[in-house]
């Protein structure tokens, strides 16, 4: 798994691509965790994910929640089908703010 | 035949000739029409135009031969309609005679009834009659009025013609008797055939693959009193029951099919088999019929856990068989359905629950036990425990059906219905099965990206769909994950071995460990609508696979994850 982060405006951009799975979730979590914990608005980059598993899924609902903990946005954007497709297994399709693309996440705050 | 007191020699010929004529023409013509009733009326105008009467009448018996209905009519008044007891009359005494009569002058004959000429303003003169019947069985007579030639008179001549007329009349009626009765009997035979459609749909479909779950239904008649029923829940537990209507054809037919749709309706909401029966025994007591009842056996099986909950409602008792050839036997311990809603405690009927590791349940009706074969005697439980013995290598299905077979031998005649539900729970043997892959890798996070590609390879080489593979490779991943962390405890070098099999497009991967055995009552997916972080694979797997099946290893020290994958 590769990660990047970048600012645009107030929302911190994380980008991570590759497989996220038991081996690299670890890693993803981290990076997300630290990211939010920061308390500024988290938009994760998923256009470059290649394979999500439950693990990864699991990564995303922490930071979500670390996130509404601390009053912060944290949404997904570029979501591949194969991970919205473990996303709806997992009935968090709803849960998590999924935007098209980059550009609608900032649009939307972030 | 005729008389020459009252016809010359060369008449007499010519009315020999004339009536035989006559008897062919109407043979002829009751033999090729469909029309009955036409062909009685043109033989009746025939008749009636052959002895020159003024008019004629044909009456038929009806209301079990207590009333004599004018079929049809010529000439006189219209009286086609008109109803007699069959005792009034001249034409009431010659049907209950079974004779002929004539009656010269009507107003000199006590049998005379002279209300149908005050209703008519006809006057009738003079009669002849002569029954319909064959053999002894009576179907009405023909009768004629008044002679329009001559002295106005009927002679004996023309009652022995009129006799032999309504003898050949009267095998054309008892033929399209006959005919309608035969159709009768096909249309009801049709509507058994529609009503046994109906009960065959009651029943699930046969599964395909190597199921668990496997039913085999036989009527002894058309249609069945005994039925059987499986279905998944959104969970994946497979709840079933096995049922016997007392007594046979319709009425059983009938009960049977609401208990069924009773069980398959509730059974949806209602994941206890005591409750559920309960419930079942509730509704068919508040509009059963008198003395009918329904044994029933019902349970829930858990392939997660591998245990199953039975309840028996005073069913032949359901029969557990392990590997190892041991027995046990769940005897009813409560009443039938539909005796009483007061025989049932509140909580529902008696359950029992029990581990279906290394065994299978088998659940009949009596008509298996009490099956007749081919030496007359009967197969006994004994005989069902041999054949179960003897197929005890072969898959499901097939243990199944040489019970089935014993009993259902050539044009061996059926005393009852032949049901018979079989839940084997352990995963079957892949042998006959194509590999598709097979993979050892030791239990690391990172070989499961080396896994991930093997199953991601030979998915797509047999042509599984993209989304279909995303789905299944979530699945297997998710499975070795557990492995990992729950079996192992953690990253070991110790190995997780794949296979996968492809057969009848079901798709079926074992995964095995060689870790302690787990205990399987603790795998179970979380609700997910709880909102946390972990736990989720399990739901993914429950979610993606049709059957998941978590045994320990037979052979070895390990766990074995047996999932399969039907792909329509």
């Amino acid at each position: 798994m590769e990660h990047s982060v970048r600012e645009e405006g107030k929302t911190v951009i994380v980008g991570v691509s590759g497989d996220i799975d038991l081996e690299s979730s670890p890693e993803a979590r981290r990076v997300l965790l630290a990211e939010v914990d920061k308390g500024s608005p988290v938009l994760v980059d998923m256009s470059g994910v290649s394979y999500i598993d439950s693990s990864g899924v699991a990564s995303l609902v922490e930071s979500l929640q670390m996130a509404r903990a601390k009053g912060g946005d944290f949404a997904l954007a570029a979501v591949s089908e194969s991970a919205l497709r473990v996303l709806q297994l997992a009935r968090l399709d709803k849960v998590f703010a999924i935007h098209d693309t980059i550009e609608d996440g900032l649009a939307d705050g972030g | 035949m005729v008389s020459a007191e009252t016809k010359s020699p060369e008449q007499s010929r010519d009315g020999l000739a004339g009536s035989l004529e006559l008897l062919a023409e109407m043979g002829r013509d009751f033999a090729g029409s469909r029309d009955v009733d036409g062909a009685l009326l043109r033989a009746l105008e025939r008749i009636t135009d052959y002895l020159d009467a003024e008019g004629a009448a044909l009456f038929l018996l009806e209301d079990k031969g207590r009333l004599l209905r004018c079929q049809s009519c010529i000439g006189t008044a219209e009286i086609t309609g008109l109803t007699l007891k069959s005792d009034q009359g001249i034409v009431g005494h010659s049907v209950q005679n079974d004779a002929g009569e004539i009656v010269r002058d009507v107003s000199l004959d006590p049998n005379f009834d002279s209300s149908v000429d005050k209703q008519t303003g006809y006057t009738t003169r003079s009669i002849l009659c002569a029954p319909l019947s064959v053999q002894n069985e009576r179907l009405g007579a023909i009768e004629l009025i008044n002679k329009k030639s001559g002295d106005g008179l009927f002679s004996e001549d023309d009652l022995h013609v009129l006799e032999v007329l309504c003898s050949s009349a009267a095998l054309a009626v008892l033929n399209a008797r006959m005919a309608e009765e035969l159709v009768e009997q096909e249309a009801v035979r049709r509507e058994l055939e529609l009503a046994a459609e109906i009960q065959r749909n009651l029943l699930p479909p046969e599964p395909k693959g190597d199921s668990v779950i496997r039913g085999i239904n036989i009527p002894a008649r058309t249609v069945s009193g005994d039925f059987y029923d499986f279905f998944t829940l959104p969970d994946g537990r497979v709840t079933f029951c096995v049922g016997d209507v007392s007594g046979k054809g319709i009425n059983a037919a009938l009960l049977m099919a609401k208990t069924a749709s009773l069980f398959r309706c509730l059974g949806k909401t209602v994941n206890s088999p005591g409750k559920l029966l309960g419930l079942v025994n509730a509704e068919i007591c508040e509009t059963s019929t008198r003395g009918m009842f329904v044994t029933m056996a019902a349970g829930v099986f858990n392939p997660t856990t591998e245990t199953v909950c039975i309840a028996n409602a005073g069913h032949e008792p359901p029969l557990f068989m392990s590997r190892d050839g041991t027995t046990e036997r769940f005897e009813a311990e409560a009443p039938p359905i539909g005796i009483s809603p007061l025989v049932v405690p509140e909580e529902g009927y008696p359950e029992v629950s029990f581990s279906m590791t290394d065994g299978a349940l088998y659940i009949f009706t009596d008509g298996v036990t009490e099956g007749a074969l081919e030496d007359g005697s009967m197969l006994e439980l004994e005989g069902v425990l041999e054949i179960l013995n003897d197929t005890a290598g072969n898959s499901l299905a097939q243990r199944l059906q040489a019970v089935i077979d014993k009993i259902n031998w050539g044009d061996g005649y059926l005393h009852d219905d032949l049901t018979i539900l079989g839940l084997s729970a352990g995963p079957p043997a892949g042998d006959s099965d194509t590999l598709v892959v097979r993979k050892s890798v030791q239990g690391k996070a990172k070989n499961l990206k080396l896994l991930r590609t093997a199953v991601t390879d030979s998915l797509s080489k047999i042509g599984l769909e993209e989304s279909m593979v995303g789905d299944i490779v979530l699945a297997t991943d998710e499975a070795c994950q557990n492995i990992i962390r729950h079996a192992y405890g953690g990253e070991t070098d110790d190995h997780i071995d794949l296979e996968i099999f492809f057969q009848n497009r079901r798709l079926s991967i074992y995964l095995q460990d060689t870790a302690e055995p787990v205990d399987l009552h603790a795998i179970k997916p979380r609700n997910l609508d709880d909102l946390k972080p972990g736990g989720l694979g399990t739901n993914f797997i429950n979610r993606i696979m049709d059957e998941v099946v978590y045994s320990h290893r037979k052979n070895a020290t390990g766990n074995q994850v047996y999932m399969a994958k039907k792909l329509d």
